[in-house]
This record gives structure tokens, sequence and C-alpha cells, in this order.
């Protein structure tokens, strides 16, 4: 091998990119040339200059200050569109579309129950209450997130692992839910429109575990892992009842002394609950009212909605639409299933007043949505969080409105009205 | 952080504005090392490719061709360069025609020159341990002065971290070219570092 053959190959030497017997025939030339040695060396120090530089400006991190101006960008631009619509007092609906009402009803899937564990030990059983919700081909129930019996109601059909949901307060909607295949469809009624989210993941997870976490319950009655708490009348009838809990969750069961027919089942999850009641089981439910397919008549819309990821940005995100949106500028009372679940019907509609796009209206829609998701996937972990910004103006940086410990972190994330966030140690917390 | 470049692109066009952080870390450092070479100092440099990757992002639906998104990138951030040496000079101009308002001195002097001196480069052999850390802004002027189709595979290797086989398959290009590229390039960089290393020393 001579220089010039050597040096065409340097390169691909140095990159350990040659096969063995050009690699040796390199390494035989090195050995007696001191020219090329030189260049070799020349070449490393190159080499190393580039990854040191390389190194250097790897330092520096974009990620967070991009992602950061381009919400801000957005939310400028949105800002802008909201005020043309202001100022012209356009009172009226700008757009009739379905699309932002079918988001906000996505979001009501959230106000589901995420994951249930293990709850505390008893002594009683409670055989009966079991067979009927552990062998129903179909369970009807009706769902009240909050404890107060005047908040929305969504009504289910369960069958199998299909559920039918309608909602008393979005009288126009119905979500057919598949939790083995992660979708939902959605139909709305009124302007004969279809459309299908997804819920993979967490939401899918939940869902399922809903449709699981009646039985569960049953079954740890079954297995006398609860204490009986005597006897009441219920919803107009005799009952006796049960209680359940672990760390994070409580359940109270009432049920028909004799038959063991469940009247009534109180949640705690964290700082949430729920109510369910006017169980029916076994009813003949036609098929075509869980069907995924779009009846007819319907026109499918090409959106399709995204629940699948959850971020904290999602829910700061959510807290800015939520305030500017709803509330002139300032933080909701309180943050959760419950107070999202009654206002959702409201954002849409205050979404839809605005002169915005679909797409935006939509985009700000599932922010709240996956915002939430996320604030539920703490509440049903045991998060440690704290909301403090009822009456905090959007924009003040001195008041912190939302803490959390993430699993594992030694220190809080504080969250301020101006929607900063940072890490405080737990001695630093606000009172 | 595996996928390709059109996934998440489809992704924020569908309304996933979060997916763009993986496009930001895989082409911030490369991002940087172009602009630093071309506007001479880090925090312009980072200024500059913050503005380039939003304007990437608010235009994502104009692209064309999703694979090929970092040329496209480069070529925003060419843009994005310009503007900035453009508003650098208009600001250097009223400095000085203020500093010679104020104190009477001859403008010429500070309009011909760099308002702010650049580091030293490293020798072109031995290396000074006192500067790692620090930029090195004669390699980025010599990276920044390399013909496109060079630069845009030094980039790669050594800013996005891509291994030669690697660039041969994001290019399209065989593996030989990518080597024999990445040759002639090295060639060129020693040269005009060379030729700073003489410049400064005639400054001196």
């Amino acid at each position: 091998m001579n220089c010039a053959e050597c040096k065409e190959i340097l390169v691909a030497y140095l990159e350990g990119l040659l096969e063995e017997p050009q690699k040796q025939s390199v390494a035989e030339h090195l050995k007696d040339c001191q020219p090329c040695q030189d260049e070799v060396k020349e070449l490393i120090n190159l080499r190393e200059r580039l990854v040191d530089n390389g190194k250097v400006l790897a330092q520096s991190n974009l990620e967070d200050e991009v992602l950061d101006r381009i919400f801000r960008e957005q939310n400028v631009r949105l800002k802008a569109a909201a005020k043309v619509s202001k100022s012209l007092q356009l009172r009226k609906l700008i757009m009739k579309s379905p699309i932002i009402r079918m988001a906000a009803a996505a979001v009501i899937i959230i106000a589901v129950l995420i994951g249930i564990h293990q709850f505390g030990s008893g002594t009683v059983t409670f055989a009966k209450v079991v067979e009927p919700i552990l062998n129903a081909k179909t369970v009807i129930l009706d769902l009240i997130i909050g404890c107060d019996e005047t908040n929305p109601v969504m009504h289910e059909i369960v069958v199998g692992s299909r559920i039918r949901r309608t909602m008393s307060n979005m009288p126009n909607m119905v979500q057919v839910l598949d939790t083995d295949s992660g979708k939902m469809l959605v139909l709305e009624n009124e302007g004969k429109t279809a459309s299908y989210v997804d819920i993979q993941g967490t939401v899918q997870e939940g869902t399922k575990n809903y449709v699981e976490f009646l039985r569960q319950v049953i079954r740890q009655v079954q297995d006398g892992r609860v204490e009986k708490i005597g006897e009441q009348v219920i919803e107009g009838q005799k009952a006796i009842g049960f209680v359940g809990r672990s760390q994070n969750e409580e359940v109270k069961i009432w049920a028909e002394p004799k038959t063991g027919h469940p009247i009534r089942i109180e949640l705690k999850i964290g700082q949430m609950s729920a109510i369910m009641k006017n169980f029916k089981f076994d009813v003949q439910v036609d098929d075509a009212l869980v069907s995924m397919d779009v009846p007819d008549g319907y026109q499918l819309k090409e959106t399709t909605f995204d629940l699948s990821n959850a971020t904290e940005n999602d829910f700061i995100e959510g807290l800015r639409v939520w305030a500017e949106v709803l509330l002139d500028g300032t933080f909701p009372e309180t943050v959760g299933s419950e107070i999202t679940m009654k206002q959702m019907p409201v954002l849409a509609g205050k979404l839809q007043q605005m002169n915005i796009s679909e797409e935006e209206g939509t985009e700000m829609a599932m922010r709240v949505a996956r915002g939430m998701l996320f604030h539920q996937t703490l509440e049903t972990r045991g998060g440690d969080w704290h909301y403090a910004g009822k009456g905090v103006k959007l924009g003040d940086a001195d008041k912190a409105i939302f803490w959390y410990r993430p699993t594992d972190s030694q220190t809080y994330r504080v969250i301020y009205g101006d929607l900063r966030v940072e890490d405080v140690t737990p001695e630093g917390l606000p009172r | 952080m595996t996928e390709t470049d059109t996934y998440y692109i489809e992704r924020c066009l569908d309304g996933h504005p979060d997916d763009f952080r993986y496009i930001v870390r895989r082409y911030q450092a490369v991002l940087l090392a172009h602009l630093a070479g071309k506007l001479g100092n880090k925090d312009s440099a980072e200024e500059a490719a913050q503005e380039s990757l939003v304007r990437a992002y608010f235009n994502m639906n104009k692209l064309q061709k999703p694979e090929s998104f970092f040329s496209w990138l480069l070529g925003i951030a060419d843009r994005v360069a310009k503007e900035h040496r453009r508003k650098e000079q208009i600001r250097r101009q009223q400095q000085a025609i203020r500093s010679f308002s104020q104190e009477a001195c001859p403008p010429y002097l500070t309009l011909g020159r760099r308002a702010v001196s650049p580091p030293k480069g490293k020798a072109w052999t031995g290396s000074d341990p006192t500067s790692s850390g620090s930029q090195d802004y004669s390699l980025e002027a010599a990276v920044a002065e390399l013909p496109p189709d060079y630069r845009k595979i030094v980039l790669l290797r050594y800013y996005g971290n891509h291994s030669c086989n690697q660039i041969a398959e994001r290019l399209d290009i065989p593996l030989g070219t990518v080597t024999k590229t990445l040759s002639r390039a090295y060639v060129r960089l020693r040269k005009s570092l060379e030729r700073q290393e003489q410049k400064e020393f005639y400054e001196v």
C-alpha cells in the first residue's frame, strides 16, 4: 500500500469500517510511514475537537424553551382571534360545529374510575350480593361523579367489554366505548355526526377497570375483606351496608338484605367521589345500541381524538384554557372530575362562540381533557396534591395554584399563577 | 426518540404539539453548530436556533416532503441567521454613530471590526486544557464555511451523533461516499483553521 491509497481509506479506517484484510494493510503501512502517522494524529485531533465542540453544544437544552414559545405563540394567536370575536360582539354561534362538543363529550369519558387497589380486611361474608353482578351479561346503572345527587348523571349500559353512555347534561351526545380495542365512538344526534376517539392506554385501562370494578367490589365483599356497617334505609328501601377501605380508596356498598341486589355503591378515590345506583342486571339489550359501527344516517368526521398520553404540560395548558375561556382569567374554585364534568358543556359552548377554527377549539378542549386525565392519574395513584387556585388571577406570579409530588420524587412541582413550574422542597411549600 | 421525522411531523400536524419535543431533541446540537459558525457566539446561536425551530413548527404544514425535514430546517436557520446578522449590523452601526456623536470617536474604527472579538481558537495541533467546555469559535466558523453537502455530513456525524452507516441510510447515499466526503471535509476544515490561525497571528 502506498501513501495515496492509505490516505484514501484512512477515514474509513478510523471510523472502524474496514474489513480485516484492508485494516491489516493500513496498519502495516502506518507502522513504517511517518508522514501517514502524522496524518493520523492530525485527523484524530480534528475529530476530538469536533466531538468536544459537539459536547459543548449538546449541553444547551432548547427543548423546554422552544415548546414554551410554541405554546405561548399559539395562545397569542388564539387570543387575537378571541379579541376579534369580542369586539364584534359576536354573541351568536359562529360555527355550528359539533366537533368541539364532541371533544367535550370525549372529556367526560375520563370521569370514570381509573385503577382501584386492594381494600382493607374485614370479617363478614355476603355471598349473595355477588351473584347478580358476577354472572350478569349486562349491567345498567347510573353513575354520578361527586357526592351531590343533583350532579349530572351518566347512564351506563354495560354489555361485556362495551359500554353505551349518555349524559344528563349533554342530551344530544351518545358514547359507545369498546374497552378491548381502546376506541370510543361518539355520536352527535343533532347534526347526525359520528367520530372515533382513541382511548388507548390509561383511559382504556381505567374504563376497563371501571367495568371490572363492580365485580371486584363484589368479590371483595364475598371474600369477607370488608366491614359490615349495619342496616339503613337507602333509596327508599331497607339495605345492608358494607365498607371496604384501602390507603387511597373507600368503597361503601348498600344491598337489599334478602336478595343481595346492590342498591347503591359509593366510592371515594383520594379527593374524588362517585355514586352508582339504579342497578339492573341481565336486561335484554339490543346489540345495535353497543355497536361500534357508525349508524345509518350519520356522517363520520375524519378527526380522531387522542386521549392516550397526558402530561403535566397538558394539565398546565388545561388550566390556562379553563381560566381564559371560562372564567375571564381567573382560576377555577376547584379542580377534578366533578367540576370538569359539570363545566365541560359550558366550555364547549364558550369555545363555539369564539371566532376560532374548529381545529383550535378542538385542540383546546382536548387539552383540558388531557390535563384532567393527568390530574386524575395523580389522584388514583394516591397522589400527594393540593389546589389553591381559587380566585387567583391568571398571570399572578406570586401565588402558587397547584402543587404535587411526582412518584419517587423528594421535591414538589409547584405551579404558579403565571403557569411557571418550580421544584420546591417540602419545607418550601406554601401554607 | 426512535421514530422517523415524518412520524413526529405528522403527530404535530395531528394536534400533538408536545411531540415537537423529539424533533428539538434530535436537531438542537446540529442546529447550534450550524448557527454558531455563522453567528459567532453561542448566545446568538441559541436564540437563532430557538427561532428557527419555532418557525419550523408553525410552517410545518407547508413542508412538502417531511422526510427531508432536516435540509428544510437548515434552510430556515440560514434565513434566521441572515436576519440576525442584519439586525446585529444595524445595531452596531447605530452604536457606532452614537458613540461617534457622543465621544467624537471616528466611526470607521468600530465599523469595520467585530464588536466582540472572538475567543482565540485552539492551536491546530495540541489542545488547550483550560478551554474545555468553552466555545470553539474557529472550528465552528470553519464548519460554517464548508460547502453545504460536506457540512451536512459533518453536522450529522459530530453534532447529531450519527454513525457513518446511519448517515448513509438517512441521506440515501453509499457508505463510501460518506467516508470520502468526510475525508474531503477534514482537508477543508484543516485549511480554514490554519488560515484563521495565521490571521490571528497577524492581528496580534
